[in-house]
């Protein structure tokens, strides 16, 4: 949409990208929201989320039922156990990416590392943990420590 | 059917980081809550969810698939989507309008550490479908550091980790 069509600015672009990484929901799925009400309404938006999700549905759903039919075998279960666990190891690493600024303010990486403690370690339900460390997070922040 | 719609309908409003960050929760309510799969296929699921071409939260679809048939599918995604979606069609506007506004900065600033934690549990619970062993530890860990590391595809990762998991699983 930036590069061929020119639709868009990229500089426009990045800031719808920034506002739907920060907003719940899937990233994508928010900007082909966004960027459907801003051209069309609100049937631009329902129209450019079908469009974005169709086809890839259709492919995952096909890989699913592929992988239903062989998950009998040990071997299959294990290459396909593998790859989430990569899949896992990616999201860790993203992480990390995103927590690199963190490491020259000891409150934002405190934050960080309770989130997990809490969430991953003790099975704490999210939406018990969101509001707290929303309004630490916030705290912290206002007074320039994140 | 209903019980997942309303789920994934709460779990949309707290996605903050994307999917990633509402990964052990689903996992929680799905695995734990109400048994409706065991952890190794939660797993696998968001392992053809990331193998597969698209967004990854059509991970969702899958589980939604794997509970209540196609439809269930259909429902999942709608549902973890549809809220999260409202709220950023109606939020659209007004985040542009605020561009300066210093309490933006603040928010953003206070997401970072917040999604971090997140992403690091999400990635955690899908690693350890068999708890903590050093198996998986060793895959996620060297595909995490690869990551970080390098500038190779993504999906050469996760194939290597699908070979690495024929020989140690």
């Amino acid at each position: 949409m930036v590069e061929e069509r020119r639709w868009i600015a990229p500089a426009d672009f990045a800031e719808v990208l920034a506002l739907c990484q920060f907003l719940p929901g899937p990233n994508v799925g928010n900007v082909s929201v966004v960027l459907g009400r801003r051209w069309f309404g609100a049937l631009g938006s329902v129209v450019a989320f079908a469009g974005l999700m169709a086809l890839p549905l259709v492919w995952v759903f096909a890989l699913a039922l592929l992988y239903a039919d062989f998950a009998v075998y040990p071997a299959v279960r294990a290459v396909v156990t593998g790859v989430g666990i990569a899949g896992g190891g990616l999201f860790i690493g993203t992480a990390f990416k995103l927590a690199r600024p963190l490491l020259q303010k000891p409150w934002g990486l405190a934050l960080a590392v309770s989130c997990f403690g809490v969430i991953a370690i003790g099975r704490v339900s999210l939406f018990v943990v969101l509001p707290m460390a929303a309004l630490l997070g916030w705290f912290g922040a206002r007074r320039n420590l994140i | 059917m209903l019980q997942l719609a309303f789920y994934f309908a709460l779990l949309s409003l707290v996605s903050v980081g994307g999917i990633p960050s509402v990964m052990p929760e689903m996992q929680r309510l799905v695995v734990d809550v109400e048994g409706w799969m065991t952890a190794a296929e939660y797993t696998q699921l968001f392992a053809i969810a990331q193998a597969a071409p698209g967004p990854n939260v059509l991970v969702t679809a899958l589980i939604g698939w794997k509970i209540a048939g196609f439809a269930g599918g259909l429902v999942a995604l709608g549902a973890f989507c549809g809220p999260a979606g409202a709220l950023a069609y109606s939020i659209g506007g007004l985040w542009d309008r605020m561009r300066d506004a210093p309490w933006r900065k603040v928010f953003q600033r206070a997401l970072v550490p917040i999604s971090a934690g997140f992403i690091v549990s999400g990635g955690f619970v899908l690693a350890t479908p068999q708890g903590l062993i050093w198996q998986s530890a060793l895959i996620a860990g060297a595909s995490a550091a690869v990551l970080v590391a390098t500038k190779v595809n993504p999906l050469w990762i996760l194939a290597s980790g699908g070979v690495l998991g024929y020989f140690l699983f």
